[in-house]
């Protein structure tokens, strides 16, 4: 079997990656390991009348040029939530709702403090600014040298960067929770708030939305799109080496002994994935291998899906249903999440992110009962003795229940994916930093071999569904065959 | 009273800056708050017939310019770096002895190449100031195409010895060695940078208050004042510039030039009211992260020590990169972490002149000791807690040696702030972190700043080089003032 192009690998980056190559006329196969499409991306029954998110639950960073290019509102994307506003539960009733109404959210943080209100209008000001600034440099392959106005930014910390602007703990927290992906004391910390806010969604700088149908309507949407330009898909098989010839890529061969020829393959894969190949081993040369092999101590997530038989109701403030909720004390409530998942142990606080999917999609539960997702980052690897998906739930529900008390009662079922369960599903690992994050998008797209380039998401910046990473690695891959 | 130059405070660097400024005919006195000069370079005596340095056992070393411009070994000071470090655990030991060839110190030599690189990068602007005086303090150097610090800043300490040294043990010692006294998180990107502190750092026989006598004799003789037991309380300054400092006792010194050796938040937000200072000083130095992390425990022993390890280099207990990840958070959050790094020294196994004969001084350095606990001020019992941790360590590493005790001295953030003026108690002058280590001014190199006439000379300036700070002020004051720009 042959094709022109094979892309590995059936999710968001892979599907893009394939769409943008079958439409600009290639013959383009998909090859996917697992029996279903969709990657991180995924919509699934994990109770009896109820479905939920099963890893990603709010999409922050997808791509708008791909989204209009592959036309996707027409092939069935909506929108159930467009812009989530940010919510910091706490126990005592104060939350903190900042949205996108800057005067709003300045009067929700003047309860917390009166010097901070006064700072978030400029604050958030200059962080919007300073992002649009990254824009090119994050969105386009074109965008090549690094904005002076990021200045020493790259080297500074987040809880520095939010310590020198703000003094409540609430705002820092609420902020520190949409760059979880690294401790608040690393430098690139405060980078990922800025990478964070050059998002676009909907139309909307820095907002999260959630599709109707759930993250799993976007690859509904994205296999159309891919299906309608031509393209083929395999699932089920699993590529184990890349086929070269000459020095370059020439396909790729399956775990079942089969070969399939063609003279651009985009696979999503890490590096250190592609090193567990063959082909790959041969071609990075022996310091990069070491480097590349080296362990790295990343923090791993775990993802809780709970069903509610009743809507769920928070005391104090209110607060509307439809955000993202953070439920962290403090920025050292992520610090010590960070050493302690490094340490290999459980955290005392989980740093938890939730979203209630049912509040603008009801239709995932049964009428008037609600689904709730619960994101905890950071947390170990792996904990000795293994991981304990009940103990880590109980934990998390007794978390939540502290601020929507009673909670707990309302919990009619539970689904529980541990860090193991999760990189079970999908190997790729994505490790983010500072390089990671300033690196221009060729060196993260090309490799070492002719005609294989990384479409993946951890050829983005920073780790997240985008699809970019395959709009980007298509374009680079038809610009290099073409010469 | 009228002086070219004005220095604050009498510890090494603000002596160096006075003895080289005086020698280049710089008329020149420094204010010393306390009766002694000297600074964290004192020894003293913690029970009768037992000395100690309280802060620091060792001070990085004395360029060798400096040390040969001052006349140092004449007037006894004299650098001992330690023979030998040790990393013990209940059960194994590690150890490193200086000049061994291999790998591990293969590793220390690069490091301490690329501490010297970033150090030379800073000093780069300071270096293209005219030279009238002495000698090259730095070696002119090509500059570097992007900062030197970059490597370390994008890494953490945990990986660079896992990447650079394999070995568990000896990792997690030479992390402990790197942060010793300090606190930071090893796991965290950019905590590489604390291995720009991995010197050779060195002791001074008959203790580090011989230095600060060789220091005052310098700077006597070259003929600069020292005005001792003398707080200074602010900075005049009118239209921009510095006009002199102004003492408690109501009087004040007049000077062209004020060099402050204190540190960064201290000399701008204590020295100055802040709605008089250009609001850019103020944000900078407002923004500047400081926090002491450092405690002291002086443990005076009726019995000369025997041990397994080797008793005359530093000895750190139970290194574990987990245990300082942990340490550092608790640290953060206000709390004494169950277990904290400490690092002992048996400094009278190397230098008998410390303790009566047949008796011992071990100094323990506890690093994650927090400046400001959550639940209040630093009370007798809290001292306790570090006390027994300080105890068990030495009963760790020396079995039986708790019963020989018969005096400690507890010697916790608080104090270091109160007896050297360092802000928060903070003996490294801030966080070591990327962001710190430019000028907070980006127009005005240190030791320059903003405001015309004031020079920052803080051991922090120049970590791994004891007086090179002050050196470097000195020549850019002397500097300026012949060129007139402080008529």
């Amino acid at each position: 079997m042959s094709a022109d192009a094979i892309v590995v690998g059936a999710g968001v980056n892979g599907l893009v990656a394939a769409t943008y190559l079958a439409q600009a006329g290639r013959k383009v196969v998909v090859l996917e390991a697992k029996d279903r499409l969709g990657g991180a991306c995924r919509t699934a029954s994990f109770a009896s009348g109820f479905q939920g998110p099963t890893l990603a639950h709010a999409l922050y960073a997808l791509d708008p040029r791909a989204v209009a290019e592959l036309k996707l509102a027409r092939r069935g994307l909506k929108f159930a939530v467009r812009d989530m506003p940010l919510v910091l539960l706490r126990a005592d009733g104060k939350h903190l709702v900042i949205g996108r109404d800057v005067r709003a959210a300045a009067r929700a943080i003047a309860v917390h403090s009166r010097a901070d209100a006064e700072v978030w209008p400029r604050f958030r000001r200059e962080l919007f600014d300073l992002a649009r600034a990254m824009r090119p440099f994050w969105w386009d392959e074109a965008g090549k040298k690094m904005p002076a106005a990021i200045g020493m930014l790259h080297r500074l910390g987040l809880a520095a960067w939010l310590d020198s602007q703000f003094e409540s703990d609430a705002v820092k927290a609420a902020l520190a929770g949409d760059a979880a992906p690294l401790s608040p004391l690393a430098p690139g910390s405060s980078l990922l708030l800025v990478w964070r806010a050059a998002q676009e969604m909907c139309g909307l700088q820095g907002a999260s939305a959630i599709p109707l149908g759930g993250p799993g309507a976007l690859i509904d949407a994205l296999t159309a799109a891919a299906k309608i330009a031509g393209v083929e898909f395999r699932t089920g098989v699993h590529v184990s080496d890349i086929l070269m010839k000459d020095g370059a890529a020439a396909g790729t061969v399956l775990d079942s002994g089969d070969e399939i020829a063609a003279s651009l393959v985009l696979a999503s894969f890490s590096r250190r994935q592609l090193l567990a190949t063959r082909a790959g081993r041969a071609a990075f040369g022996f310091s990069q291998a070491a480097e590349l092999e080296r362990s790295v101590p990343a923090a791993a997530s775990a993802k809780v899906l709970l069903a509610l038989n009743t809507p769920p109701a928070f005391g104090g403030i209110a607060v509307p249903l439809r955000g993202r909720f953070v439920l962290a004390d403090r920025v050292e409530t992520f610090v010590t999440a960070h050493a302690a998942a490094r340490a290999g142990r459980l955290p005392e606080e989980l740093p938890m992110e939730i979203v209630f999917p049912t509040v603008g999609d009801p239709a995932l539960a049964p009428l008037g009962q609600h689904v709730v997702s619960i994101r905890i980052a950071p947390l170990p690897r792996h904990v000795t003795g293994g991981w304990d998906a009940a103990r880590l739930a109980a934990k998390a529900i007794a978390a939540l229940d502290r601020c929507a008390s009673g909670l707990a009662r309302h919990v009619t079922a539970a689904q529980v994916l541990t860090p193991d369960d999760i990189a079970a599903g999908a190997e790729d690992e994505c490790v983010e930093s500072v390089e990671r994050m300033l690196s221009h998008w060729p060196s993260r797209i090309r490799t070492p071999i002719d005609g294989l380039f990384l479409c993946g998401a951890a050829s983005e910046p920073v780790g997240a569904v985008s699809g970019r990473a395959g709009r980007i690695a298509a374009a680079l891959a038809l610009r290099e065959a073409a010469r | 009273m009228r002086y070219d130059a004005a220095i604050i405070g009498a510890g090494a660097e603000g002596l160096a800056a006075a003895a080289l400024l005086a020698a280049s005919g710089v008329k020149t006195i420094v204010v010393e708050r306390s009766e002694r000069a000297g600074g964290r370079a004192t020894t003293r005596e913690f029970h009768p017939g037992f000395r100690a340095s309280p802060f620091v056992d060792e001070l990085p070393p004395i360029p060798a310019d400096i040390h040969w411009a001052l006349d140092l070994s004449r007037r006894g000071a004299i650098f001992r770096p330690a023979p030998v470090s040790s990393a013990i655990w209940p059960n194994r030991q590690n150890v490193l002895r200086r000049g061994d060839a291999s790998s591990v110190h293969r590793f220390l030599g690069a490091a301490t190449e690329r501490a010297s690189d970033i150090r030379a990068h800073a000093a780069r602007e300071i270096d293209n100031a005219p030279r009238h005086s002495f000698f090259p303090l730095f070696k002119a150097q090509p500059a570097p195409a992007s900062w030197p610090g970059e490597g370390w800043m994008a890494s953490s300490l945990g990986e660079v010895l896992a990447r650079e040294i394999g070995d568990p043990d000896t990792a997690a010692h030479l992390a402990a060695a790197a942060l010793n006294g300090r606190t930071a998180d090893p796991l965290v990107t950019g905590s590489a940078l604390h291995l720009s502190t991995l010197d050779s750092s060195g002791a001074v026989t008959g203790g580090l208050g011989r230095l600060a006598d060789a220091l005052i004799a310098a700077a006597r003789e070259a003929g600069a004042e020292l005005f001792l037991g003398r707080d200074a309380t602010d900075i005049r300054h009118a239209k921009g510039r510095v006009t002199g400092v102004g003492l408690a006792d109501g009087s004040a010194i007049e000077a062209r030039a004020v060099i402050s050796t204190l540190d960064l938040k201290r000399t701008f937000l204590s020295f100055f009211q802040w709605n008089a200072l250009p609001k850019e000083i103020v944000h900078a130095v407002g923004n500047f992260r400081m926090a002491g992390a450092t405690a002291r425990v002086l443990l005076a022993l009726d019995t000369a020590l025997s041990s397994a390890v080797d008793r005359r280099g530093a000895i750190h207990v139970s290194p574990d990169l987990g245990d300082l990840a942990e340490a550092n958070s608790a640290w953060r959050t206000g709390t004494i972490a169950p277990r904290l790094p400490m690092t002992l020294r048996v400094v009278s196994a190397a230098d008998p002149m410390l303790a009566p004969s047949g008796q011992a001084v071990v100094t323990v350095t506890l690093g994650a000791v927090p400046y400001r606990l959550f639940d209040g001020a630093w009370t007798r019992e809290k001292r306790d807690v570090l006390r027994r941790q300080a105890l068990a360590a030495l009963e760790m590493a020396m079995p039986g040696a708790g019963a020989h005790v018969i005096a400690a001295d507890v010697i916790a953030p608080p104090d270091i702030e109160e007896a050297l003026g360092a802000t928060d108690g903070d003996l490294a002058g801030g966080e070591l972190a990327a962001d710190q280590m430019s000028s907070a001014w980006p127009d005005f190199p240190y030791p320059r700043c903003p405001l015309k006439g004031l020079y920052l000379a803080g051991s922090w300036l120049a970590m791994s080089a004891t007086c090179a700070a002050g050196a470097a002020a000195a020549r850019t004051v002397t500097a300026d003032l012949t060129s007139g720009k402080l008529k």
